[in-house]
């Protein structure tokens, strides 16, 4: 163990308070009595209340939820295809520049993505709102969803495949009962992030979004500029404890099958 | 020597399982195989012997479907395989990474290839309980891959190729990741198992100690060429080119030039030395030509030995020490080294020959191979 130090303690104090001491700012002022923001009036939970009875702030956030899940799962299922095809299609014509270009949106800045894909849009006819979302954001999202699974792909035994080919599987059969399993922690932490990435977009989402359908990224957005409202720190505190929970969640996960693997290699040691 | 048991490669009218038959293989512009004819016969433990890159793989990758010969056929049971996919072939591979599922259990790894047959339902756990058995692994049939050893995986997966009963059976670098000791138990295992079963076996190896152990015939490659195919003794003994027998165990090459009288050949090797005195293996040897022998047919002596023609003197420069032998280098006049071996069959005796020592080579009139260059 190390030992304490008083150098130690410093930074980690300032470190923290640099990352947390403005969202503890926002969690604090979210049970604040006064309608006005920076001043203290007392205790009180009315603000939580309210923002129940916000229809926008539930449809926004409905919005929200709906284009996260749609375009996150296609996102998935086609991010997977491109990263199955680019690792194991060998050397295909046109095969560089498929890799070149599935690439491109990670580096390409968000406002031309957008643009674009508004331009597209209008050209095509279709109408903005939350269809024309769901595409935006299955686009963007889909290339990183590709990198993450394609890691996986890459450092995987080729001849495990190869073993369910050669005990009866057909191409598709092997893939579902044999590549699919051993990738699908990498399929998943794809689908998570691509999730992720959704729920939180503003800046594509406000180039494609309609009168019909705004996320709630925007909603916030929108509202500030009219000034901050203790309704908007009471939901920004909401989302901050599901963010917190999913956090806590995930870490103890993955403790816990790191430790369980640990046990099982042993007992193997042992057996062996 | 008396045959015990047919061997279906000196019968001419035996039906070969499988056939090569002018098979080339190329990538780019890399020849792995070229024009390579092979006849492998029904219940064989068929080794595939050479030093990485030499193309043995490739074969082996030939015959489960995933490659296919750039020219030329591969008959199984007479019938041409290059257009059957891999899952459509009776035949089975066993992966040198063993290629184990890892998201399976023991019993549904041995299983996976049965549920994909036509095989009903309730006979499948017949069948791996009947596998795990035979490579008695019972105990741990409802264990992950990563949760058994080593030498547990090698017989989980060499069950999982088995249980569907394959023709053929193939094996690549099987027990290259084991330690010695237990490779050695398993090369007697897989001979009974291949017994037991009657199945086909194909090995392929760099280990020329596996091959000989375990094969029935083997076949010696080199830069996608055959160089040898044939019993693991005549292999050794009767070797048809200085490569194999390099190759093979160790080995003094000897160049010379060679007269032949009747039916004794003599080779002069070097000037002011005795000339070597052999027999004549086929007629019409005269002429240059390379003399093998191995180092355990050389007896090296004191005194001059009086019983046998070869007799030659040189001094020892080094002396390898390996226990149950030792290998002494001998440097003859001329500079060439010879390579005796001696076994240590006494436990507590001084070295009899030491470093600078003068010492007498000899060795029978037929203990060498006569090739011609």
């Amino acid at each position: 163990m190390r030992r304490f130090t008083w150098f130690n303690a410093t930074s980690l104090t300032l470190g923290f308070a640099f990352l947390y001491i403005p969202m503890l700012i926002v969690i604090i002022y979210s049970f604040n009595e006064s309608k006005l923001v920076t001043v203290w009036g007392g205790f009180s939970t009315k603000w939580y209340g309210e923002l129940v009875q916000n229809e926008a702030f539930l449809d926004a956030a409905l919005v929200t939820f709906k284009v996260g899940l749609v375009s996150s799962v296609i996102a998935t299922i086609l991010g997977t295809m491109a990263a199955y095809v680019l690792v194991r299609g060998g050397r295909f014509y046109g095969r560089t520049l498929f890799s070149g270009m599935i690439y491109a949106p990670l580096v390409m800045p968000e406002v031309i993505t957008g643009l674009s894909l508004l331009l597209l849009f209008i050209s095509i006819g279709l109408d903005r709102g939350i269809v024309t979302i769901i595409l935006a954001h299955t686009t963007f999202s889909m290339c990183y969803v590709s990198v993450v699974v394609s890691s996986r792909l890459v450092s995987f035994d080729r001849s495990v495949e190869e073993a369910a080919l050669d005990l009866g599987c057909t191409p598709f059969d092997a893939f579902r009962s044999v590549t699919l399993p051993i990738i699908a922690p990498a399929v998943i932490s794809g689908w998570l992030l691509a999730l992720t990435l959704s729920l939180d977009d503003l800046v594509i989402a406000s180039f494609v979004a309609g009168p019909s359908a705004t996320t709630l990224p925007i909603k916030v957005f929108s509202s500030v500029r009219l000034g901050v409202s203790p309704e908007i720190n009471a939901l920004s505190t909401i989302l901050i404890g599901i963010v917190a929970l999913g956090t806590v969640t995930a870490s103890i996960t993955t403790k816990r099958a790191v430790v369980r693997r640990r046990h099982e290699q042993q007992m193997a040691v042992q057996a062996g | 020597m008396p045959e015990t048991t047919p061997n279906p490669w000196n019968d001419p009218t035996a039906k070969p399982l499988i056939q090569f038959k002018n098979v080339t293989k190329r990538f780019g512009n890399f020849t792995a195989i070229e024009d390579l004819n092979i006849d492998i016969y029904e219940k064989e433990f068929f080794a595939l012997l050479g030093p990485s890159g030499c193309g043995k793989t490739t074969m082996m990758r030939m015959l489960a479907g995933f490659e296919t010969p750039t020219s030329g056929t591969i008959l199984l049971d007479g019938q041409d395989i290059s257009p059957i996919p891999p899952n459509k072939r009776s035949v089975n591979m066993m992966f040198q990474s063993y290629a184990l599922f890892p998201h399976l259990t023991v019993f549904d790894n041995i299983a996976f290839g049965l549920k994909r047959s036509n095989m009903p339902k309730g006979q499948i756990a017949d069948r791996v309980q009947e596998m795990l058995r035979l490579v008695q692994i019972e105990k741990f049939a409802n264990r992950k891959p990563e949760q058994i050893s080593g030498g547990q995986r090698q017989r989980v997966a060499l069950a999982r190729a088995l249980a569907k009963a394959p023709k053929l059976l193939l094996l690549d670098e099987p027990l290259s990741a084991l330690d010695k000791k237990l490779r050695q138990e398993t090369q007697f295992e897989l001979m009974d198992i291949q017994e037991k079963t009657g199945t086909t076996f194909v090995i392929v190896t760099h280990d020329q100690e596996e091959a000989m152990t375990v094969a029935s015939r083997v076949a010696v490659m080199d830069h996608g060429k055959l160089k040898q195919v044939d019993t693991p003794d005549r292999i050794y003994e009767a070797p048809n080119s200085a490569y194999v027998a390099d190759f093979i165990g160790e080995v003094n090459i000897i160049e010379g030039h060679s007269t032949t009288q009747r039916d004794t050949v003599s080779i002069a090797w070097a000037k002011g030395q005795p000339e070597i005195i052999g027999t004549l293996s086929k007629p019409g040897m005269d002429g240059n030509v390379t003399f093998l022998i191995r180092p355990e047919k050389i007896v090296i002596s004191a005194e001059k030995p009086t019983d046998r023609r070869n007799t030659f003197q040189g001094k020892v420069v080094d002396i390898a020490y390996l226990g149950n032998l030792s290998t002494y280098y001998v440097q003859m006049p001329n500079g060439q080294m010879i390579k005796a071996q001696a076994a240590n069959s006494r436990r507590r005796s001084s070295r009899p020959f030491t470093w600078e020592d003068t010492v007498w080579l000899s060795w029978t009139d037929t203990a060498g191979i006569i090739l011609d260059r």
